[in-house]
């Protein structure tokens, strides 16, 4: 695909998100605001997942806590604006002291170890009555006094403008290739002089950051709050969205929140029952047998630009050339 | 005299009940080609992964520079200027050519604090395409920039390596059996980017049991059997020598015939 194409599509993807409250009715809406809220948290599995290659399943821990730290602040009549920097700050430092012994832990026993983190969270939001009011729920929570139509293009705005970071940062930066060099070997990427410990540090906080994020957001749209929307089930719903996105793509992440979230509601046609989950699992089982690189790997496919030889190909020789070497003399 | 960029002194390391290295001594000068050979399980990439800082060593210090580095983890010693290759290739499958070798600038940047600014350049800015695309050109793979390294053949990707290692402008470079799946003709171009290094003034540390590379490529050699150096010496020297013929060589040819 041409690059005048691929943005074509681009603007009539942008534009298509934007008439959305134009087509749908509030229930809708509603919906699409939660979905872009969402995307923020996936986006988060997106960094520490699809990037540096480490498996969280407490990210609805992250979640909970930037959720709670602004509903009760907020509650407590500290003004919405702190308490939302504080409900994103408290879990982005809670990433890098939860990272500091996680990042040492590999694979399998780092998963185990977050979801341990995760299931923490909700315990403590559940059982911590006096503040949190656990399963009576947070009720009263401030907000920025916005209407719903604007909700939207604020989440749609911070939607596409961390998916246009995530994408630069992933496809043309070097620190792109610093957090891939550690998912795809720590060993060569250690001998290359990538400090990797440093590296899945720096994952997790941004991970805690943008998940704490999504979390201030939650809170302050919904304006009330329960521990079951924290709960563990809800870090394998984030995954699931991660993964039919295709772990590692940002477009796929948003695309998938998009679709995973509004597909259960549409199938509400089929009633209250079972077979809308049945479905629903099926539409996600047939996704990953048909598209195993996700959603992103399908677009990336589609959307795979022509092949431009590189500058320098059309004149280099097959043998090196001598004096070609980059060295320190000493 | 000028001093040894890379100094081991009595080095050991033991793994369980295993002896691996057993006092090495190893001194390595700035331009100078170092082979390392001996039979199989002597302990050589041992030794490499104990100068990397894979293996932390039992006894024995290792200077680099004159500084001490036994003690410091494999990405802080890269950044001091320890650059490898993997006997068993190492890289980024899904990542392209490009990025790989650009995966080695982390050695130079990350030695600095400030390195860490800059980090969101574009790959495409001057101060990482220009060295990249040279190590590019000097390894002979330039028009493979943008292909994945899955979609290599096997002995391209040492040369992908060799790239990632040039643009860190290491002052010691390890390859640990570079030759190995070489054809001919990559084994001559190989040899020239050796031979290059040295002459910018690398230390090259060559693990191969090509003997024929070895004795044409390398200055000195040392030569250790049961993770013990049975002899340090030219080429030539190896050659007559006859615990080095009793441990390894036989009957094969290590110096240029007279």
């Amino acid at each position: 695909m041409s690059d005048a194409s691929i943005w074509l599509i681009r603007i009539l993807f942008v534009a298509f998100l934007a008439a959305i409250p134009f087509m749908v009715d509030a229930y809708w809406l509603n919906m699409a605001i939660l979905a872009l809220i969402y995307s923020l948290v996936v986006y988060s599995i997106t960094v520490l997942t699809g990037f540096t290659g480490l498996l969280s399943f407490g990210q609805a821990g992250f979640v909970g806590l930037g959720a709670y730290i602004y509903g009760v602040m907020s509650v407590k009549g500290v003004p919405p604006v702190a308490a939302a920097a504080w409900g994103i700050v408290l879990p982005t430092i809670v990433g890098f002291l939860l990272g500091l012994p996680a990042a040492r832990l590999r694979g399998h026993y780092m998963a185990i170890g977050t979801l341990g983190f995760g299931v923490l969270v909700a315990q403590l939001l559940n059982n911590m009555v006096d503040v949190t009011r656990g399963p009576m729920g947070l009720l009263g929570i401030k907000s920025f006094g916005l209407d719903r139509v604007t909700w939207f293009y604020c989440v749609l705005a911070l939607a596409l403008v961390l998916l246009a970071a995530l994408e630069y940062l992933d496809r043309r930066t070097f620190l792109g290739v610093v957090l891939k060099s550690v998912k795809y070997d720590e060993i060569s990427a250690s001998a290359c002089g990538v400090g990797v410990f440093g590296v899945k540090l720096l994952a997790f906080s941004a991970s805690a950051f943008l998940a704490g994020t999504c979390g201030v957001l939650l809170a302050a749209y919904m304006k009330f709050l329960t521990p079951d929307l924290f709960l563990s089930a809800e870090s394998f719903r984030y995954l699931m969205m991660a993964v039919v996105g295709g772990v590692g793509s940002a477009t796929g992440a948003l695309v998938s929140t998009l679709i995973l979230t509004g597909v259960p509601e549409a199938l509400r046609a089929f009633g209250e029952t079972n077979v809308r989950l049945l479905v629903y699992g099926l539409m996600v089982l047939f996704v990953l047998w048909f598209l195993p690189g996700g959603i992103g790997g399908l677009i990336d496919r589609l959307m795979a630009p022509r092949r431009k030889p590189r500058r320098t190909s059309a004149s280099a020789p097959q043998a090196p050339k001598a004096d070609t070497v980059p060295g320190r003399v000493s | 005299m000028t001093n040894p960029v890379l100094q081991l002194t009595g080095v050991s390391k033991r793994f369980g009940g295993v002896q691996a290295l057993q006092g090495i001594d190893l001194a390595g000068k700035a331009g100078e080609v170092h082979g390392l050979i001996g039979p199989n399980g002597a302990g050589k990439s041992t030794l490499i992964g104990c100068i990397t800082g894979v293996n932390r060593i039992d006894a024995g210090e290792i200077r680099l520079r004159g500084d001490r580095i036994e003690a410091l983890p494999v990405h802080r010693r890269a950044r001091m200027g320890v650059a490898r290759t993997f006997q068993k290739i190492r890289l980024a499958q899904q990542l392209t050519v490009f990025e790989n070798v650009a995966t080695g600038l982390a050695a130079r940047r990350f030695a600095k604090a400030s390195g860490w600014w800059g980090v969101l350049a574009p790959l495409s800015s001057a101060s990482i395409s220009e060295p990249v695309e040279q190590a590019l050109l000097a390894t002979g793979i330039a028009d493979l920039a943008d292909e994945k390294v899955a979609s290599l053949p096997y002995g391209k990707r040492h040369f992908v390596e060799l790239a990632r290692n040039l643009v860190a402008e290491p002052d010691v470079v390890l390859l640990d059996e570079p030759a190995t799946g070489l054809t001919d003709d990559e084994r001559e171009r190989l040899s020239t980017l050796v031979r290059q290094m040295a002459r910018r003034g690398t230390l090259v540390i060559l693990v191969e049991h090509d003997l024929d590379l070895v004795g044409r490529l390398c200055d000195t050699v040392t030569v250790i059997e049961y993770g013990r150096r049975i002899f340090n010496g030219t080429p030539a020297e190896a050659q007559e020598n006859e615990a080095v013929i009793r441990a390894y060589l036989g009957s094969a040819k290590l110096a240029k015939e007279a």
